[in-house]
């Protein structure tokens, strides 16, 4: 599954508008505190990988960008 | 109903059966009650069976904290807090903590999970609680209060903030600079023992560090509260249940002017209002443990919503089952009474009615 393009749908359900793939999702005040969890929840489901405790800064999910590479590393350490 | 589940509702209708009463009046739960339940796996039932647990679902987990919340408001706190804690070490820690502490909840020992301090309730973002790394060493200084197990715990979940960030870190009671004073007299959950917790300078292994430290305090603690905030739901469906049947119970074989109270309309209304109030939190509960159990990001609001509706409902309803029961239940000591008590306090805590419903707002 393209990553990209899910992360986008998803981010438009969530948030209602739609993200560049390097705008800062946490620097605009549209998304809610609950938001964070709502998607590492959303990304260990939707791309079966474990974000574990070390993993869970909120760098590694503040662009479409950065959140892909986390999902590709987290894949590649995985199989 | 899986077998787990089974043993785990039996083991409390035995152990826990109708004794809150006395344990409320007491201000205490037998240390005895809560290590047996604990060692059965039955405080923190949704650990995988391979770190000790009974590998429940959300949904089954619900089950049975209703169950346990039906019986006992103080035993379903303990489990909220137990359950919390095993929850925050799955979800902030590493594997090699998972294994580390998880069997530790499962084998007896009992946990705390500390946010509130003096100056920070609703606003978690005024913690001033320190953690900090020195050497091989975590040092925690702060106060926190209100803390559910307190009393009875050997480990306390203790949330702070940790250079730009926050952390959560695993505090044995017995470490030096720990000191637990036990909350006098709270308005409810008497036996549950919350507790002042001051930690002076206290020093754990930096391996109790969960493996979150450094990141957004909020995303830590929506973690935890996620699952304290399903559990809560869960255990006021349990404390509307008890209403519901003591209300129903009551109204059908006491006779005035003539008839049972039942077949007057108005306290007729107040048990349909009971089966309504527990209908709705209970249907609103298993949306939540779905979510959980599917790993829907949906889960995160579910649980505010559920834990909104359930807490208001169990207000309501318990102040229902006083009315339905007029003097008879105007007295402490009896269920009703204590269910008036405890669901209070549901609506203030994991998140007031206040803060569930600004949350809400945010996702409407
Ligand atoms: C029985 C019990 C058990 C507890 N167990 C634990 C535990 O195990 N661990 C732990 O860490 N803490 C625990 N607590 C503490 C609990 O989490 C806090 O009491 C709760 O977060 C509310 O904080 P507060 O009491 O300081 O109230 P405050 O935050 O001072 O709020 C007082 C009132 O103002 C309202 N309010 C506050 N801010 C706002 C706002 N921004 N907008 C609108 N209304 C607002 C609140 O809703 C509330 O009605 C427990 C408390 C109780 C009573």
């Amino acid at each position: 599954m393209n990553i990209a393009l899910g992360l986008q749908d998803f981010l438009v359900t969530r948030t209602k508008r739609s993200w560049e793939p390097e705008e800062d999702l946490f620097a605009s005040g549209v998304v809610s505190s609950l938001f964070a969890l709502e998607l590492v929840v959303y990304l260990e489901k939707a791309y079966g990988v474990e974000v574990e405790g070390e993993n869970l800064s909120i760098d590694n999910f503040r662009t479409i960008r950065r959140i892909e590479e986390l999902v590709r590393e987290l894949q590649a350490a995985a199989s | 109903m899986s077998d787990a589940l089974g043993s785990a509702r039996e083991l409390v209708s035995d152990r826990v059966g109708d004794r809150a009463g006395e344990w409320d009046r007491a201000g205490r739960l037998p240390l005895d009650l809560l290590r047996d339940l604990g060692s059965a796996g039955v405080l923190c039932a949704q650990v995988p069976v391979k770190d000790g647990g009974l590998g429940l679902s959300s949904k089954e987990n619900g089950e049975l904290t209703a169950h346990l919340g039906a019986l006992c408001g103080s035993t379903r706190s303990v489990a909220t807090s137990q359950g919390m804690a095993a929850w925050v070490i799955t979800r902030l820690g590493s594997r090699r903590q998972r294994t580390a502490f998880l069997p530790r909840l499962t084998g007896g020992e009992l946990a705390a999970v500390a946010f509130s301090e003096p100056e920070a309730g609703s606003d978690l973002a005024a913690m001033a609680t320190e953690i900090r790394r020195d050497g091989d060493d975590v040092v925690v200084s702060g106060e926190k209060v209100w803390i559910t197990v307190g009393a009875y715990a050997d480990l306390v979940v203790v949330f702070g903030r940790f250079g730009d960030g926050a952390a959560a870190v695993v505090v044995p009671t017995a470490a030096a600079g720990v000191v637990v004073e036990r909350v006098e007299d709270p308005l409810g959950c008497r036996a549950a023992g919350h507790a002042t917790v001051r930690l002076d300078s206290v020093r754990v292994p930096a391996d109790h560090l969960l493996g979150a430290a450094g990141q957004s305090l909020s995303l830590l603690v929506t973690s935890a509260l996620t699952y304290g905030r399903v559990s809560i739901a869960w255990g006021c469906v349990g404390i509307l249940r008890s209403c519901r049947e003591a209300a129903a119970s009551h109204a059908r074989s006491r006779t005035q002017s003539g008839k049972p109270l039942a077949e007057h309309q108005l306290v007729a209304e107040h048990l349909a209002e009971l089966l309504v109030a527990e209908q709705v939190a209970t249907r609103m509960c298993e949306h939540a443990s779905t979510c959980w159990d599917d790993g829907s990001p949906d889960l995160v609001i579910a649980s505010v919503l559920a834990k909104h509706v359930a807490a208001t409902n169990a207000a309501r309803g318990a102040a229902s089952a006083v009315q339905v029961l007029g003097s008879a239940g105007a007295r402490d000591g009896h269920p009703v009474a204590r269910a008036y008590r405890d669901a209070k306090l549901m609506e203030i805590i994991e998140g007031s009615n206040e803060i569930c419903r600004l949350l809400l707002a945010g996702a409407a």
